[in-house]
């Protein structure tokens, strides 16, 4: 069966196919058209802050290693030997002048670069050219407000170009104060046996669920939902290039459920409003995803996290907490343990995001089921270019324009032979 | 210091952890919460691979950079970090009829086991030591296997025991469950 891609999304008239959330050979072709050319976020730099620090990660199902080289410079490379394929590094982070293969002894440094080789001598009579077996880097790495993102396609656009006018919205997260943002200590890692995109959509687009599917824990006190008032704002943004946005209305900045949090987000608006400028007034950026598998919230936690694509129907979350670098330490701790109450494996509000996904992913294996497209049909024709915001924007807070966009994004990624035709 | 804790108090605080087991099994968690204190903190840290200080595996660049804990520290990242107060809100989050996670609920069944009792350190203190394993069967064929230690701290209340504090330590990096819904 040849895979006519190009039939599986229809963001015209609002419909998908439920066969990309679960066909294997779909899968692998994103891992090709999506995973191995786009932009990927690795890490934040607090989280490798001095030289020899490393982290590892994964780009797609590529596992990578993130270094700062004894210069100070980050690298990332595959965290491969060369050698037999063995995976290189087994810890999570630390720091290091070289990493030592488990297998033959092959030695790295921090920099990529092979260094030496038992039996270089002897057994290779002092011929292997250690120039060409170092470790694999990434084509392109930069870093935006301390993100660090890389590509495995040398011909993909610049980090700016790529995020475009997602980066004023990152700012809103991550760069609302001078010195931008930390990372908390540690890290949620689980394994959800979901679709990779249904994560991605949800927060990149779905406000829809919050009010029914997380109603238990924003009743609880988990978090405290908007002020009730009867035009709450905001809405679903799409900065370009599959980037998804949900605003929340600019008066509910500070929906954190502590009050320690809420006075400092009083204390702090005008100098935030001041940073980012006036659009900030028009709705407060809340939740939101970089295509295609970086997601990140504020409100009731501060969390970014990657959806690591382990296979169709299941990933692996790597998420962490993020606190703005300035704030005081008794508002940094608040952040901290109402953040991971609410958002993680744990979360009172995220526990019930798993089930969902899980089953939204497994009935798609029945064969009937297959054939029966998706609804993404709300407020289609209901969105529109709004200036101010330099972005799609839906004229209503709920719509499904930020998935219709997105999918739109993957779909043209997916047809497209290089990215002059994206 | 020599262990002076009687065999009637190992037993109490046996009785006791099993009987909070089986509330927890039967999902009778309004019950459950007597069992702590109003200080409480039940913390669960989450755990990291990291390379041993005499690996071989790296050469370390910069000592003061090394950390060879795997539990994560009081100021980072748990998978729970709970007081009284939040964990009753867990509970009465249970009883909204809308808690998904556990809609239809879970089956567990909590195996205590290894439980070890010492003097706390202060004298109305209890220090119990012991291993769990947890197992959920939920919906058609969900399965997990949650595996570790805890650490609790007890004292009596009024006649009756109570814990004020429980460390709770998972043996698994990666968590392998989609998600923590229940209890420890």
């Amino acid at each position: 069966m040849v895979l006519d891609v190009k039939s599986l999304v229809d963001a015209e008239a609002g419909l998908i196919s439920r066969r990309i959330f679960i066909e294997d050979e779909i899968y692998q072709e994103e891992l090709e058209r999506i995973f191995a050319r786009c932009w990927l976020f690795l890490c934040h730099e607090s989280q490798i802050p001095q030289p020899g620090d490393f982290i590892t990660t994964y780009m797609g199902e590529d596992s990578v290693l993130v270094m700062r080289d004894t210069s100070g410079k980050i690298g990332a490379f595959l965290n491969v030997c060369p050698h037999r394929g063995n995976r290189l590094c087994r810890a999570d982070n630390g720091n290091a002048s070289a990493l030592i293969c488990a297998y033959h002894g092959w030695a790295f440094g921090n920099n990529g670069n092979l260094q030496a080789v038992p039996n270089l001598q002897d057994a290779y009579y002092g011929d292997l050219d250690h120039s060409k077996w170092g470790l694999v880097p990434v084509a392109q790495l930069d870093t935006y407000k301390g993100m660090v993102f890389a590509t495995f396609d040398k011909n993909a656009p610049s980090l700016t170009d790529y995020l475009g006018e997602m980066a004023w919205y990152l700012d809103c997260f991550f760069d609302r104060r001078e010195g931008g943002v930390e990372v908390v200590g540690g890290v949620h890692r689980w394994i959800i046996p979901c679709n990779w995109k249904l994560p991605a959509e949800n927060f990149g687009g779905d406000a829809y669920h919050v009010a029914w599917n997380h109603l238990s824990a924003l009743t609880s006190g988990f978090s405290r939902a908007p002020a009730g008032r009867q035009t709450p704002g905001g809405g679903t943004i799409s900065p370009g290039n599959g980037h998804c946005i949900l605003a929340v209305g600019a008066e509910d900045y500070s929906a954190a459920p502590a009050q320690i949090i809420e006075d400092y987000e009083e204390l702090i608006r005008a100098e935030t409003l001041d940073r980012l400028g006036p659009r900030l007034e028009k709705m407060t950026p809340n939740v939101g995803t970089v295509f295609p598998h970086m997601s990140f919230l504020r409100g009731s936690s501060r969390s970014f996290r990657v959806w690591h694509p382990k296979g169709p129907d299941k990933i692996e979350v790597i998420s962490c907490q993020f606190v703005d670098k300035a704030a005081p330490p008794e508002v940094k701790e608040a952040l901290r343990v109402t953040g991971l109450r609410a958002f993680g494996p744990s979360g009172a509000l995220e526990q019930d995001d798993m089930d969902n996904w899980e089953e939204c992913t497994r009935t798609n294996r029945g064969a009937v089921t297959r054939r029966y497209a998706l609804n993404y049909q709300m407020g289609l024709g209901h969105d529109r270019f709004d200036e101010e915001l330099g972005a799609w924007s839906s004229d209503f807070r709920l719509s499904d324009s930020n998935p219709r966009y997105f999918y739109q994004r993957w779909s043209s990624l997916m047809q497209a032979d290089s990215w002059d035709q994206v | 210091m020599p262990n002076l804790i009687t065999e009637e108090t190992i037993r109490e605080v046996e009785q006791f952890l099993y009987r909070e087991a089986r509330l927890l099994d039967n999902r009778r968690f309004s019950e459950w919460l007597e069992f702590f204190s109003e200080d409480l903190r039940y913390w669960m840290p989450t755990r990291s691979n990291r390379y041993p200080v005499n690996s071989k595996a790296i050469s370390i660049l910069d000592a003061s950079r090394y950390e060879e804990e795997e539990v994560s520290g009081e100021d980072e990242l748990a998978f729970m970090e709970e007081t009284k107060k939040t964990l009753e809100m867990r509970v009465a989050r249970l009883a909204t009829g809308m808690a998904w996670a556990e809609d239809p609920p879970s089956r567990t069944r909590h195996i205590i086991t290894n439980i070890e009792v010492e003097q706390g350190d202060t004298s109305d203190q209890l220090r119990a030591y012991s291993n769990f394993v947890m197992y959920r069967n939920r919906a058609e064929r969900d399965e997990d296997f949650y595996v570790g230690s805890r650490e609790d701290i007890m004292r009596r209340e009024g006649g009756q025991l109570r814990i004020s504090y429980r460390k709770i330590v998972m043996d698994q990096n990666v968590l392998l469950a989609k998600n923590i819904s229940n209890f420890f």
